[in-house]
């Protein structure tokens, strides 16, 4: 049977990052697995930059990117997981310098930094715009250096947890076709988000939950999942990210009157507010019919200001994007753009060392369980992640979560896996290659995404969100009852297409259940019919269950004692 | 909408059956390769396989055959690649075994970067500064073209030394080792060079072809990496090979003489030294051929240029040799200049 001391799922900058710590023990053996190919991993996608108040462009100071982060997330955040965040921020960034990141930089040879939304000085160091790209490659290749054993190509399918223990995983061969259980006596979880889940993304196709669902499904409630990021400059359609870079470096916003629209929502901050606020900003004037285009469905996003020179230095991929996906020329005109599903604040619930925690059961540990990352709730971005704190997080936490596993494994008794522990894996790929329903699958997850963007998206009511539901159940209904074309065993990618619109419909449940219950507005959660934020009602983060006939919510506070300073109490959000 | 049809190349593992697929698609303006492809998958015939996931040309996934020449599926609109209402045909990337439909064996590909060693090699028994190091502007500018890389394998794909050698390093790792040897962090120059001028597959093999930098989707330019490694092997005195001298003959002779020098350039190339001298006998029976055609005797006697043609090829080497130390690439310009170029 195949057999690890540590077995991390995922293979973006969470999971490579701790590989790379537990690699780090040559006692521990540890493996890697992927259902993509490491540098295919969707953090790659990441373009702006990484958080850190390096100080190399302007004064800054840990203290001061915790409270902009504190702050942009709506004050949900956990603040001692915030300081942990900025404190290592600083000598994380120089850690992956020092692997050889392909950093742009400064007049002075140190790393360049650049503005964000939301942050109060220059501080996302960055690779021109592809600064996911730079750091996914540069961790890929220690991985190589150490030969770490990658299953690439790899799905799991079910976590193994017995007695609140994890055992391991339950994975599939894309290539074979063969089910296998793997051992390992802490796995981590760095699986990534699920914006899959809605019509306009950024994400890429392999973001559908299927490590929060994994989780979910093995008895672990999911933090907070209402909060979805919408990010404000996605291509118009399709939702490809457009950096925030561009606003960073001075790009403006304009409705269909000409009129630099932010001015009426953050006079201050204008366009380099958080995302949250941008985003119902453009949501706003789309709705009231400024928007742009036959279609009305966007607003322009004008790069002209910072002129061509610095656009081709500085944001290679933003002109490059509009121009091969769009065949809008930035340098000669603006951009229509919309707000795109972006990223998941909420996710699988853990302390600031990864190791996953029930936390409205005094925390209760899973004993060699762990999560860094997207899938992960540390909860580091509240109610609404800054720009570049998630590239920052996945590195941070991804160390910690190495450090971590090491530390725990020596009180981890050797797994077990039994017989039976397959048996849902087996029973799910069995069962979809023999199913002879009439639904098919591309149907059922054209209507979900379409439904979860008109009825879950930038703005939500209780109408809209009880006719979401009722949609979600019946799509569920009509899951159960799909066939597929492919009942081979080699690269059988129409199975895991239908197992991966299984995982999004669940998530897709939670994330309405959340927001239905969450009576208030908060960062990423905007209820129309509950305009204002409720800290006496709502100062609270949410936890989902997995009941019989769905989703059963508890509560659990919100952490305020950060160790080197006092914490930063609520206050109104104004930009 | 328009109807676009497409010929896939299809191979299924289990029966071992390679054929060809006629789909028709409707589409609109804007849509891509990969719209399409998925348009075929999700509603006429799922058992259609090919890998793909951001789709928009950074993870690397959808590489592939459109119409024999290899690009990112995603990367590619359906009105670029269709003309005069042709199908469009689509075949798996070519230089590596095909695992089913479109998908290839990628492994051979990766194991490159692994033979290539690119990861950066600092200082070992050295404490890295407390932050970072610190590297200039123009440095960065030099190099990070290469760093673009999105290990899409096109380049490989399209590679005509892949095609024939499979020891051969490949476009895209060589661009990165060029990355890690111009890069000021790294501690391991002049081993790389001697390494990559030496091994197996390494530098020297590139026929300058130029198909890697058609095929690039991003701005690596893989052809210029590999011939920068060549100068610097050379500047470093690392490349002794039949290559190097090939090159450093031709060089020498033209700036020397003004003009290719035939006569001497096998010779030089072999190398003088006792292990040439089985190279130098196999080429015996040529040079009778060319003696008794006078061939031979012809190229000696136009064995230099005149006066004024030499001081003109004087002057060329300066100027270039000049404008080398500003040679910092605009990977855009190049590209632009080197589609016009070709079409």
């Amino acid at each position: 049977m195949l057999q690890h001391d540590v077995l991390i799922v995922g293979s973006g900058l969470a999971g490579m990052r701790a590989a790379l710590e537990v690699s780090e023990n040559p006692d521990l053996d540890v493996a890697v697995l992927t259902k993509v190919h490491p540098l295919r991993s969707h953090s790659g996608a990441a373009q702006g930059g990484i958080a850190a108040s390096l100080g190399n462009s302007d004064e800054d100071s840990w203290d001061l990117h915790m409270y902009d982060t504190v702050k942009g997330g709506d004050f949900l955040v956990d603040q001692n997981a915030a300081e942990l965040l900025t404190r290592e921020g600083p000598e994380n960034i120089f850690e992956l310098e020092h692997m050889g990141c392909a950093f742009s930089r400064d007049d002075e040879g140190r790393i360049a930094q650049r503005r964000f939304g939301g942050h109060t000085a220059p501080r996302a160091c960055y690779a021109a715009d592809r600064t996911g790209h730079a750091v996914l490659t540069v961790l890929f290749e220690q991985l190589l250096q150490r030969g770490v054993k990658v299953y690439s190509e790899w799905y799991a399918l079910d976590l193994i947890v017995r007695d609140n223990v994890c055992q391991g995983v339950v994975a599939y061969d894309i290539l074979t076709g063969q089910l296998e259980p793997i051992a390992a006596r802490a796995v981590m979880f760095g699986t990534g988000g699920y914006g899959r889940t809605f019509q306009v993304t950024t994400n890429a196709f392999a973001s559908t939950g299927d490590g929060v669902i994994m989780a979910y499904r093995a008895g672990i409630p999911l933090e907070d999942m209402e909060f979805m990021q919408f990010h404000p400059t996605g291509l118009q359609g399709s939702g490809i990210l457009l950096s925030e870079a561009a606003r960073g470096e001075g790009a403006h916003l304009t409705n269909a009157e000409g009129q630099r629209f932010m001015e009426r929502y953050a006079a201050e901050r204008m366009e380099l507010a958080p995302r949250d606020i941008v985003a119902r900003a453009e949501q706003t004037e789309i709705d009231a019919g400024r928007g742009v285009t036959e279609r009305g469905d966007s607003v322009f996003m004008d790069l002209r200001p910072i002129g061509a020179e610095r656009i081709r230095y500085a944001l290679p991929s933003v002109l490059h994007l509009a121009r091969d996906f769009a065949g809008i020329d930035p340098l000669e005109e603006p951009v229509p753009i919309q707000p795109t599903a972006h990223y998941s604040m909420g996710g699988i619930p853990c302390d600031v060392n990864g190791q996953v925690r029930i936390k409205d059961q005094d925390d209760a540990p899973i004993d060699g369980f762990f999560a860094a990352g997207e899938c992960s709730c540390v909860s580091v971005h509240g109610a609404n992640r800054l720009g570049t704190n998630s590239l920052l997080e996945a590195v941070v936490f991804g160390r910690r979560a190495g450090r971590g596993m090491i530390e725990a494994l020596g009180d981890l008794a050797p797994t077990m896996i039994r017989e039976g522990d397959m048996d849902r894996a087996v029973a799910e790929v069995d069962g979809l290659l023999k199913a002879d329903g009439s639904q098919n699958v591309g149907a059922i997850r054209k209507e979900l995404r379409g439904m979860m963007m008109e009825k879950c998206g930038v703005f939500r009511s209780e109408g809209q969100l009880n006719e979401a539901l009722a949609s979600v159940k019946d799509l569920q209904g009509r899951y159960a009852k799909i066939s597929i074309d492919d009942h081979g065993q080699t690269f059988n990618t129409d199975l895991l297409d239908a197992i991966e619109l299984g995982h999004m419909l669940e998530v897709a449940e939670v994330i309405v259940v959340g927001a239905m219950a969450r009576q208030e507005s908060r960062g990423g959660h905007a209820r129309t019919d509950f305009p204002t934020r409720d800290d006496e009602q709502w100062y609270k983060h949410t936890l989902a269950y997995r009941d019989e006939d769905g989703p059963r919510l508890t509560y659990c506070e919100v952490n305020m004692s950060p160790q080197y300073r006092e914490a930063y109490p609520p206050e109104e959000r104004k930009y | 909408m328009p109807e676009q049809s497409f010929i896939i190349q299809r191979y299924d593992p289990e029966n071992d059956r390679s054929y060809e697929e006629q789909f028709s698609v409707e589409y609109e303006a804007g849509q891509t390769v990969l719209d399409c492809l998925n348009e075929i998958k999700w509603s006429q015939d799922g058992t259609l396989s090919y890998r793909m996931s951001c789709r928009h040309a950074i993870c690397g996934s959808c590489a592939m055959k459109v119409n024999g020449k290899s690009m990112l599926a995603c990367k590619t609109q359906v009105t670029e690649a269709a003309s005069k209402g042709d199908p469009i045909r689509m075949a798996p990337m070519g230089n590596q075994k095909v695992l089913k439909d479109l998908v290839v064996d990628t492994t051979k590909f990766v194991a490159q970067f692994e033979r290539a060693q690119t990861w950066l090699q600092p200082h070992e028994d050295q404490e890295p500064p407390s932050r970072e190091y610190r590297q200039p502007v123009e440095e960065f500018d030099h190099w990070s073209h290469t760093s673009t890389c999105i290990h899409c394998g096109a380049c490989y794909s399209d590679c005509t030394v892949a095609a024939v050698d499979e020891k051969f390093l490949g476009p895209a790792a060589l661009a990165k080792a060029y990355r890690f040897v111009m890069d000021s962090r790294d501690t391991k120059k002049e081993q790389r060079l001697r390494e990559l001028s030496s091994m197996e597959g390494g530098i020297w093999d590139c026929t300058r072809c130029f198909m890697c930098i058609e095929a690039c989707p991003k701005d690596v330019l893989p052809m210029d990496a590999i011939m920068e490694l060549r100068s610097e092997a050379i500047k470093a005195d690392v490349a002794n090979n039949h290559g190097s001298r090939h090159y450093k003959a031709f060089r020498g002779g033209v700036q020397k003489r003004g003009r290719l020098d035939e006569a001497t350039l096998p010779i030089l190339s072999a190398g003088v030294r006792p292990g040439a001298i089985p190279e130098l006998l196999s080429y015996t029976p040529g040079a009778i051929r060319l003696l008794r055609t006078r061939k031979l005797i012809e190229a000696a006697r136009r064995h230099g240029a005149s006066k004024d043609g030499r001081e003109e090829i004087q002057r060329i080497f300066e100027e270039v040799e000049g404008e080398k130390q500003h040679h910092d690439v605009d990977s855009e310009s190049f590209a632009a200049e080197f589609d016009a170029a070709l079409h």
